[in-house]
């Protein structure tokens, strides 16, 4: 008779979090914060975004973010998982309201400054070119900015370029992929001289760059896609940045200059791996192309 | 049968006596606990877990069904009825319900002995108009209008007998608990309760207090089309299961309208797992249908009936069960003929046909037509999109009420793979295996409800106004917070009022409770951060948190408050206007505009 009638909840004195500027409670018995619900501020790193929560890839449409959001329900609901699912349920909750709604959505992933097309964890997926046998110490590389689309490098190295139809320009998907004779034929056909021998160092950098971004929008006003306008004087003002970066990080990683004694696999993981660490920068960085350009 | 329902009416008599000490008390004699809840709420804890038993207290009727292992199984009465009439009578020393009773004729229901309707007047005050509709009911209900609960008494031996609806509510249950361990040979405590959308939280409390007096205790309180959205999903796996085919997403709309409240549904269904988009409910049914009906035929009803004398409780009731026999034939003929004797001379001879049944109820059909025009709109479905149409309850029978939610929905077939009348039980039953952690090995219970919240929750700011903190059909569980600051310069006390509803003023809303910050840093007005989190939780526990921040502070004023809710108890209509007429606007608070 003096048990509550409710199942017991047994919640601690929350706790105000000292490192955050808003007002966030825990509980103990959970551990999870107080997430605030309205439109979605930048959460720890550390904590999982809507896309890895619900388990979908970014590009992910409505029916598969549907599909996992009651997957994962069956798993964690409260009415399945007991008490302990109530926290879980909250977030699930939360990342399934935004990512179903287009407004949301956008705004979620121009506030990560996140691309749709998924970074880094697999090279050769779209937008990022992969090597065929060794590393060389120059690539190629398309200006997208400039191509009109001539299909002319496609047909003749039809193993290195390839046409991104969405865009409507071609792009380099296996560096070295034909002969060198065909990639020279091909570089020489180009109408608009927009295929570049670039460093190998600064070929992440530019394919990262040259990809369409998500932009905040205001209203009715903006949003959509941009790329900066100069994609080369954007990776020289971007590896600046990322150089000083470093330098007052990691002091030891500065005075290693020679990557030549990497294996492929090892620098492709490195690159990635820094290329991760840095993803959470670039929307500041965003901010200052948009000065700068 | 006789042993057993004589063990537990010694039970109820130790829980009334309870009740009638505890009147006036906070609530704490009332609670029950669960047996899973002193094992420490283990999932997969015995070898045959407890199965909740389902429930369907319908205003009028009531059924209860069970999942028996690889079905459900709707339990009969010893006279073998699936369907009970929702009632208790208090003729003799023991009052006794209509689970067991043998009522020699309907009309014994209506000589003023019976108690019924319940369901229309439990946790609602006296200036409510639904109790004021329900003062013409042969039993007594008196009001005062000040917002207290109403007066409700059965006439015994020519004596007005008060009682309240949660105590016939809990004979009732009782009764109920009594046929069901009989016949499952094993005592009862879980059960799964479905309600009409439109109960407040309050009302909640009640429906809960009467089953805890009943000695049972509630695992799930269920919106009852929700009830048949999870009956759908059920069958939508099944033949899923039998056809191979892809199991695409459905939407359903639920149409729920029995004697005494109308519920609309939107569900989204695939894979067994029903998600709720958007609910509707208001408290119109049969008993509006047929008392407008009664006032059609006889006009001067209210002043015949204003004394509650014998006399016109005894024509009362034979308007009233000629009535009703009426509207149950026009829902096949075109016109029937009504004839009845009310006594003192006066006779009502008439023929009426189905164009003035319409007309007479025109406002409660288009109620109807809005609530499903609301809940459509609410879960941005089009109507394209419905893949199914179900009608339930006892009024989906009338022609009228089918052509108009096939009309809205532009569909010229209704779902017809249930039982109207027991849709709503069988869900509960398979919620209650569910919730009870109960699995089949053939799927059938590879299921969930994704619940939505059906009120906005919110708190009195920005003078006599109602914000919302978590909106209407929010998914549970939920949990939103918003800041408020103050309205006066080194103001140190807030007063947060929380409300329920959807009205812009909180008058138009339910009062849940309130409760008092206290030790505010003096500040200028609009400095001081009043953040107000509201977390409900999948067995829809309502918790309110309230803490204090100073801008440039990291850490609290004051320790942060945390109440749950509802806190308020009968005659909640009173306290808002004491505490409005003890502070007025000196506690106030408003909402932060949000800075971009």
């Amino acid at each position: 008779m003096s048990v509550s009638m409710v199942i017991g909840y047994h919640v601690s004195v929350p706790k105000f979090n000292p490192n955050k500027s808003k007002l966030r409670w825990k509980e103990r018995c959970s551990g999870v914060t107080c997430c605030n619900a309205r439109g979605g501020e930048l959460r720890a790193r550390n904590e999982k975004n809507y896309y890895e929560l619900l388990g979908v890839s970014v590009d992910a449409n409505m029916q598969e973010i549907k599909k996992a959001y009651r997957k994962l329900q069956k798993k964690y609901h409260p009415d399945i998982a007991g008490q302990q699912g109530h926290e879980y349920t909250l977030k699930l909750n939360e990342a399934y309201k935004v990512l179903m709604r287009e407004d949301l959505r956008k705004e979620y992933d121009a506030l990560f400054g996140r691309m749709r097309v998924q970074f880094g964890r697999n090279a050769s997926s779209l937008g990022y070119s992969s090597w065929k046998g060794p590393l060389r110490p120059e690539a190629l590389f398309v200006d997208e900015n400039v191509c009109i689309g001539c299909r002319e490098c496609v047909q003749h190295a039809s193993n290195t370029f390839v046409m991104d139809e969405a865009m409507g320009c071609a792009r380099v998907k296996v560096q070295y992929g034909d002969s060198d004779e065909n990639i020279e034929v091909s570089v020489d056909s180009c109408p608009v001289n927009c295929i570049h021998w670039v460093d190998r160092e600064e070929l992440a950098v530019l394919e990262f760059l040259i990809q369409p971004q998500p932009i905040k929008g205001y209203g009715v006003f903006g949003g959509g896609w941009e790329r900066p306008a100069n994609v080369f004087m954007a990776a020289k003002a971007f590896n600046k940045q990322l150089k000083e970066q470093t330098a007052a990080e990691n002091k030891q990683r500065n005075g290693q200059s020679s990557v030549e004694e990497e294996s492929p696999a090892q620098a492709k993981a490195r690159a990635n791996a820094s290329m991760e660490i840095k993803m959470g920068k670039f929307s500041r960085i965003w901010k200052f192309f948009e000065q700068v350009f | 049968m006789h042993i057993a329902g004589s063990g537990t009416f010694a039970l109820l008599l130790h829980s009334l006596s309870f009740s009638t000490v505890g009147e006036g008390m906070a609530e704490p004699a009332y609670t029950v606990a669960s047996d899973s809840e002193t094992t420490g709420e283990e999932k997969s804890s015995p070898a045959f877990p407890e199965i909740a038993i389902g429930i369907d207290i319908g205003t009028s009727q009531c059924s209860i069904a069970i999942w028996n292992g690889s079905q459900i199984e709707l339990l009969k009465n010893t006279r073998n009825q699936k369907m009970m009439r929702s009632y208790v009578t208090f003729k003799d020393e023991v009052p006794s319900g209509g689970v067991s009773n043998q009522l020699s004729h309907e009309h014994d229901m209506l000589s003023g002995a019976a108690i019924f309707n319940m369901k229309r007047l439990i946790g609602r005050v006296d200036t409510d108009p639904v109790v004021h509709a329900s003062k013409s009911l042969p039993f007594l209900v008196q009001t005062l209008d000040i917002g207290v609960r109403p007066f409700i008494a059965a006439l015994v031996n020519n004596v007005w007998r008060s009682t309240t609806p949660e105590e016939v509510l809990a004979i009732f249950l009782v009764e109920l608990r009594a046929m069901a361990e009989t016949q499952l040979k094993r005592p009862i405590r879980n059960v799964v309760l479905t309600i009409p959308v439109s109960f407040s939280r309050f009302q909640l409390t009640r429906i809960e207090r009467a089953c805890a007096m009943a000695g049972l205790h509630v695992l799930r309180l269920m919106p009852e089309p929700t009830a048949v959205a999870l009956l759908y999903a059920q069958q939508q796996q099944q033949t899923v299961h039998e056809n191979m085919g892809s199991g695409s997403e459905k939407i359903a709309l639920i149409f729920n309208m029995g004697a005494g409240y109308c519920d609309v549904a939107l569900s989204a269904t695939a894979g067994g797992v029903s998600q709720i988009k958007g609910l509707a409910g208001s408290a119109i049914g049969g008993e509006d249908l047929l008392q407008n009906m009664m006032r059609h035929l006889l006009p001067d009803i209210e002043s015949r009936f204003a004394n509650h004398g014998i006399n016109e409780i005894k024509s009362m009731g034979l308007l009233r069960v000629a009535t009703q026999d009426a509207i149950h034939k026009l829902s096949t003929q075109t016109s029937v003929q009504i004839d009845v004797d009310l006594g003192n001379g006066s006779k009502i001879c008439k023929v009426v046909n189905s164009e003035e049944f319409e007309e007479v109820n025109q406002k409660i059909f288009e109620k109807c037509e809005k609530l499903i025009i609301q809940c459509l709109h609410d879960a941005k479905v089009e109507i394209e999109d419905i893949t199914d149409v179900i009608l339930v309850g006892g009024c989906s029978f009338i022609p009228k009420i089918r052509n108009l939610v096939k009309g809205i929905c532009k569909k010229e077939a209704l779902y017809d793979g249930m039982i109207p009348l027991e849709a709503a039980v069988r869900g509960a039953a398979l919620e209650g295996a569910v919730a009870s952690g109960i699995s089949d090995p053939f799927g059938n219970l590879d299921l969930l409800t994704i619940q939505a919240t059906p009120l906005g929750i919110g708190i009195r700011a920005d003078g006599n106004n109602f914000v919302p903190i978590i909106p209407r059909n929010t998914t549970m569980p939920a949990r939103k917070d918003l800041v408020f600051t103050t309205v006066r310069d080194n103001q140190t006390e807030a007063l947060i009022i929380v409300y329920e509803g959807e009205g812009q003023k909180v008058e138009e809303n339910h009062l849940l409770g309130y409760f008092k910050i206290t030790g505010i840093p003096p500040a200028p007005k609009g400095v001081p951060e009043i953040n107000v989190c509201m977390d409900i939780d999948a067995s829809n526990v309502l918790r309110v948190l309230a803490g204090v921040i100073l801008p440039g502070s990291p850490h609290p004023a004051i320790p942060v408050m945390e109440v749950r809710l509802p806190t308020v108890d009968d005659g909640h209509g009173w306290c808002a206007e004491a505490l409005h007429k003890t502070y007025g606007s000196t506690l106030d608070l408003e909402t932060v505009q949000k800075k971009i």
